[in-house]
């Protein structure tokens, strides 16, 4: 089940909710986060605490993202400049103690430029760890816009749906799988993706009224509905563009149409 | 007193030698059917603007278990244009309040009926624009037929197809008799569907997802029974296009000539059998070139009646039908006018299935009568029951190999043993209780019994909860 797997790779991505929620509830008045990739030093976790809390006399907490070994360093208190100092320090630190060190780091500070959601601070742990420079990254509004948008793929057909799945995700869309309507509407409601790619023929509810109840699901935003289908009639076509359907594609379709529509739906 | 025992076995054989001809045309067709029915695009066809549009006809009378588990299955059909239109034939129970409370319905102002078929009075028209292709007709208590023909007045589309209320379509069953249909749309009139019996299997979101023989004996038998009446036969008589009856369960009809021919006939059961009758009527007497065809890939799941009184009360009302329907059209009978129809298949019917267990009661008689007279040998007697009995379970047996060749929808191994052995089983007993309940379903038409009699239905969640804890 494709639905499933997805889902437990988010439940690992918890670390960036449990971070959203402290830096809402715990710290919401100023908070500085620093995101440190630094392969190499069995102890960095302790090693980088340690400085820290000598050099600014203050509780910082360091957490650690265990699959790609990225720290998350929350500075309470800390202005952008601080925070920025604190980095300086802590590079030429682990440059010096550590040999063959390269230490990457991005940074910000919460509530600053961006809101500190999962998104945002996944994207900063990814900057520092894949980002070209070796400077260190002050994290700012233009590159969260570009957070990666959330597609749900609707079809029966196994094959259209490992093909969508990866080529979107290669572009760097989330995306869940949906195998029939009623399926489909409920990830909807839980998962509340930016926008639905679907096919029309599906077994459960299917068509129009399943375009229908999509638009009337109690979610905040309601999704971008692109239409991926067989179905040729003209008719049915202008109904779904009056159920406020925002593109419409039939099979078989050009791939790379394909992505520019959707890409268009994103701006 | 010999003489008839001579004739009785004559038929028994010539009855025998035309089953076995009839499955023989089956055979032939098979491996076109197959090939079509696996290579065909149906999924390219399903989205195209050239497929014509179809009227779907549910009629339904006490369906409140299952009929939004229907409707839900028939607006998923994989099919480019077309309406689904239940006929609430004045049901006593809350078939039309679920309706309207699950689709959210409202009452139609001015809604246009355009057909000019009596029926009884429509008390109003139920839709709701969200669910565009769907619309629910109230009507006063009529029958079937009077709801399938208030059907036709209201439908908007040139093919209409009569549809159970108790039965789910396959998602591909419709386009797959659009695209027979399309073969030769100017010829073809009717096109009939494959009725298989859904008890045991799992149903899920209006579709049958796992398939699996029923585990209680009735349905079981008529698994069998369908099998044998629809690959074995319908293929062959569809051949040469003497199909007498398209099932009422799934059938696919041009409006126009079932206009032409006055729509269906109301008060007698067997409406099914009697508009294919009128139709082969009245394109033969008009000489219009025509085809009624038979579609096996077009597959339609249907409950199958699980106690002794609800099979019982059906067969009867076949046998009562099947009565009425060769009365009314005595005049076919041997009648060179009607070609195949008249020369072959309406003989075929009277001789041998509405006469069938005269014939085979009175034979039996006579043969028990020889035996004890001592005029015959009691070994005689046992042969030609074994004969009897082997050239039946053959034909079944030769029904399972054609739906092991064509089409598989059984897929476990254990399933096909118990085919085989049901085959065998069907002659110990349920045979002679099919004869019984044809000699009394005459005997209600004699005494003008006309009811339909009860046909309870059960939910399909019962159904299929039974079928995945099994």
């Amino acid at each position: 089940m494709p639905e499933s797997l997805t889902l437990e790779r988010k439940q690992q991505e918890g670390l960036y909710h449990n971070l959203e929620e402290r830096l809402n509830k715990t710290f919401p008045e100023l908070c500085g986060v620093m995101f440190l990739y630094c392969p190499g030093p069995p102890q960095l976790e302790s090693l980088v605490s340690e400085f820290l809390r000598q050099e600014t006399g203050s509780d910082i907490e360091v957490l650690k993202d265990a699959s790609t070994s990225t720290l998350a360093v929350l500075l309470p208190g800390s202005t952008l400049n601080q925070a920025h100092y604190q980095a300086l320090l802590l590079k030429r630190h682990l440059e010096e103690t550590v040999p063959e060190a390269d230490p990457r780091i991005t940074l910000t500070v919460f509530p600053g430029q961006v809101d500190p959601t999962p998104g945002v601070l996944k994207q900063m742990a990814e900057s520092a760890r894949l980002g070209p420079s070796s400077d260190i990254h002050i994290f700012t509004k233009e590159e969260a816009a570009s957070e990666p948008g959330r597609i749900l793929i609707v079809d029966n057909d196994d094959t259209i749906r490992e093909f969508l799945t990866i080529r979107l995700n290669m572009q760097g869309y989330e995306t869940l799988e949906a195998l029939d309507g009623t399926s489909a509407l409920e990830l909807i409601e839980k998962w509340e993706p930016d926008l639905v790619l679907t096919e029309l023929n599906l077994y459960g509810i299917d068509g129009l009224p399943f375009i229908n109840q999509i638009q009337k699901l109690p979610v905040e935003n309601t999704p971008k509905i692109v239409v991926l289908t067989e179905q040729r009639v003209e008719r049915t076509i202008s109904q779904c563009f009056q159920h406020g359907v925002d593109d419409y594609i039939t099979k078989p379709f050009s791939p790379v149409e394909l992505d520019a529509r959707i890409h268009r739906c994103f701006q | 007193m010999l003489v008839y025992g001579t004739v009785a076995i004559y038929y028994v054989m010539f009855v025998n030698i035309l089953y076995f001809a009839i499955m023989g045309l089956s055979y032939r067709s098979i491996g076109t059917i197959a090939k079509r029915a696996k290579y065909s695009s149906y999924q390219t066809l399903s989205g195209s603007e050239l497929v014509p549009s179809v009227s779907l006809l549910v009629p339904a009378y006490n369906e409140e278990l299952t009929i939004i588990e229907n409707v839900y299955c028939l607006m998923t059909l994989n099919y480019p244009t077309y309406e689904v239109i239940v006929i609430n034939d004045g049901s006593s129970d809350d078939t039309l309040s679920v309706l309207i409370k699950e689709f959210k319905l409202e009452k139609m102002h001015n809604p246009e009926i355009r057909g000019t078929i009596e029926t009884q009075n429509v008390r109003g028209i139920y839709h709701n624009p969200d669910y565009p292709h769907l619309f629910i007709i109230d009507k006063e208590n009529g029958g079937k037929a009077d709801s399938l023909n208030a059907g036709i007045n209201f439908s908007h589309y040139p093919l209409i197809s009569s549809i159970d209320a108790d039965s789910l379509l396959e998602k591909d069953a419709l386009i797959r008799m659009a695209r027979m249909y399309m073969e030769n749309p100017e010829e073809t009139v009717a096109i009939g569907g494959d009725v298989r019996i859904a008890n045991g299997c799992l149903i899920e979101n209006g579709a049958v997802k796992r398939v699996s023989l029923p585990r209680k004996i009735w349905p079981m038998f008529q698994s069998i029974e369908y099998l044998k009446a629809f690959l074995g036969g319908r293929i062959g008589w569809s051949r040469m296009n003497g199909l007498i009856i398209v099932s009422g369960a799934f059938g696919l009809f041009r409006k126009d000539y079932v206009i032409a021919v006055g729509g269906y006939r109301g008060g007698y059961p067997g409406e099914d059998m009697n508009i294919i009758i009128k139709l082969h009527r009245y394109m033969l007497s008009h000489k219009i070139p025509y085809k009624v065809a038979f579609c096996p890939e077009a597959v339609c799941w249907t409950q199958a009646p699980d106690t002794y009184k609800i099979i019982s009360n059906q067969r009867m009302r076949w046998g009562r039908g099947n009565l009425k329907n060769m009365i009314e059209n005595r005049g076919m009978f041997l009648n060179p006018k009607y070609k195949i129809m008249g020369l072959i298949t309406i003989p075929y019917n009277v001789l041998f299935e509405t006469l069938n267990p005269y014939f085979r009661i009175t034979g039996l008689l006579a043969l028990a009568g020889y035996t004890l007279l001592d005029m015959t040998h009691w070994r005689i007697l046992l042969t030609f029951m074994l004969l009897n009995f082997l050239s039946g379970y053959l034909l079944s047996v030769g029904a399972v190999i054609l739906e092991e060749i064509a089409f598989r929808r059984y897929k476990k191994l254990s399933d096909l043993w118990k085919m085989l052995l049901f085959s065998a089983l069907k002659f110990v007993g349920y045979h002679q209780l099919g004869v019984l309940w044809r000699v009394q379903g005459h005997i209600q038409y004699l005494r003008k019994n006309n009811s339909w009699g009860t046909m309870t239905r059960q939910s399909w969640k019962e159904e299929s909860e039974t079928a995945s804890t099994a």
